[in-house]
């Protein structure tokens, strides 16, 4: 059996139950409900102003049709900001470096916003292909791009959250390896890759939080588009 | 929220269809506490006590007895070089990562966890402030109400005096009024009954006067010629 760094992404499987059901489950249990008392302990004041200040911000630049959104791109930022940290801790797998889970999230939340543009008003959602004050002879080859990148849009979203994590969880893996190994040769390059590798853990908790929001905010920017 | 959602649903589920109510009967024969939610138990305020950010009080509290102070330390440095040495847990590169996230986590948490804190007491704080002033607005205008109403019955009171004395006044012009009238009265009956006096004193007088005339005209008359002779042989 060669051991590769990619093991660490294989969905893991014990006695035939797929384990990444629980990895995917486990940002809910974390999370307490927020009780109906007026005055609440620590815990619940802070997730409840969080979640407030979070859905009225990504709520701002759209109208009322988009507010219907609310509920499910505040769980979804929840979750991936929960799963993306949660991966960072030693020994734990993370369920979006699955590009399966990421496009699972990408297209159809983008389809719906696509579907919703082209049914309520189909003229200002094939509008959008066309940026304006483009010169008269650019149009076509212009109208074409445009669908081209309408299509990329799902493909990008799955594969830009991906590949962020998988990128950051396999250079973090490569750079602890090789302190690890440096440790008995060569101590003092070892101290250097470690600091090297406690940056790197800054610029991946970082990159966990700004993928996840990069997410939910240009999904609320395709929504903005359409309704 | 998504657990709400599933709480939601599930007791939607449980009690819809035929055998929805019994089910909600027969589990109700397990149920510990009581179902009534009135009065609601207090959230604690504070988690639960713990040293060094994970361990509960409650572990050093149950080893004390036995094994004094240094008791679960003893047994958690035990345990780590029991895994170590017999490689149940194998240091890897793993270890290497786990150590350069702990640092970031308990940095965290000792840099900003004070912080968070006093934000979300700070939240709850200025939530019961609010209520409390909206109580103590609605207790001073009605202490106010109170201080209001008893001016305005010592004011009533007044009111009376007030009215005493305007009676008074009436009272007094009234009597001045009788007084005057009284004494003009008065003036213009002795004045009447002076001039029947001196009416009568006129009379007197002129009867008075009458009869001295009378008698001198008598006496004058009864002076005989020899009377007139005697009185001038005299001389």
């Amino acid at each position: 059996m060669i051991v590769s760094f990619f093991d660490q992404f294989a969905s893991p499987v014990f006695l035939g139950i797929p384990l990444i059901a629980i990895a995917i489950a486990l940002p809910w249990m974390l999370y307490p409900t927020p009780s109906s008392r007026w005055v609440n302990n620590r815990l619940i004041t802070t997730q409840e102003w969080l979640i407030n200040r979070f859905t009225n911000q990504l709520m701002l630049p759209l109208n009322m049709g988009g507010h219907k959104w609310a509920l499910l791109l505040t769980s979804l930022m929840i979750f991936l900001i929960t799963t993306n940290m949660l991966g960072l801790l030693p020994y734990t797998f993370t369920p979006t470096t699955q590009l399966s889970l990421n496009l699972g999230f990408a297209v159809p939340l983008w389809l719906a916003t696509v579907i919703i543009g082209m049914r309520n008003q189909p003229t200002v959602a094939l509008g959008h292909l066309l940026p304006e004050g483009t010169p008269i002879m650019l149009i076509p080859v212009l109208i074409v791009i445009e669908t081209i990148s309408l299509f990329m849009r799902p493909l990008a979203l799955g594969v830009r959250l991906t590949a962020n994590l998988t990128a950051g969880h396999l250079l973090i893996q490569l750079i602890a390896t090789a302190v690890f190994v440096l440790l008995p040769m060569m101590p003092v390059v070892a101290i250097l890759t470690a600091a090297l590798l406690f940056m790197l853990t800054l610029l991946e908790v970082a990159v966990a939080m700004i993928q996840a929001y990069v997410f939910v905010l240009l999904l609320s920017l395709y929504l903005q588009e359409n309704v | 929220m998504l657990s709400r959602l599933v709480l939601v649903s599930g007791h939607i589920l449980k009690n819809s269809g035929s055998f929805g109510a019994c089910l909600v009967q027969a589990s109700r024969s397990f149920h510990q506490s009581s179902q009534s939610r009135a009065p609601v138990p207090p959230l604690p305020e504070k988690g639960g006590k713990v040293r060094h950010g994970i361990f509960p009080e409650e572990l050093f509290t149950l080893l004390y007895p036995k094994t004094g102070v240094t008791g679960p330390y003893m047994l958690g440095t035990g345990l780590l070089l029991y895994m170590l040495s017999k490689e149940i847990y194998v240091i890897n590169h793993e270890t290497f990562a786990a150590a350069s996230i702990g640092v970031v986590i308990i940095y965290g948490v000792k840099k900003f966890g004070p912080s968070v804190a006093a934000f979300a007491d700070k939240i709850n704080e200025d939530k019961v402030a609010e209520a409390q002033e909206v109580k103590d607005q609605a207790m001073a205008s009605l202490a106010q109400g109170i201080e209001d109403e008893k001016k305005e019955q010592w004011r009533v009171e007044g009111r009376c005096m007030l009215f005493d004395a305007k009676r008074n006044n009436v009272a007094m012009l009234l009597e001045t009024n009788y007084r005057e009238r009284l004494h003009m009265v008065t003036n213009e009956v002795k004045k009447r009954l002076d001039y029947q006096v001196e009416l009568q004193n006129l009379h007197r007088r002129m009867e008075q006067e009458h009869m001295v005339n009378w008698v001198e005209q008598s006496v004058i008359k009864s002076i005989t010629p020899q009377q007139v002779q005697g009185i001038w042989s005299l001389h």
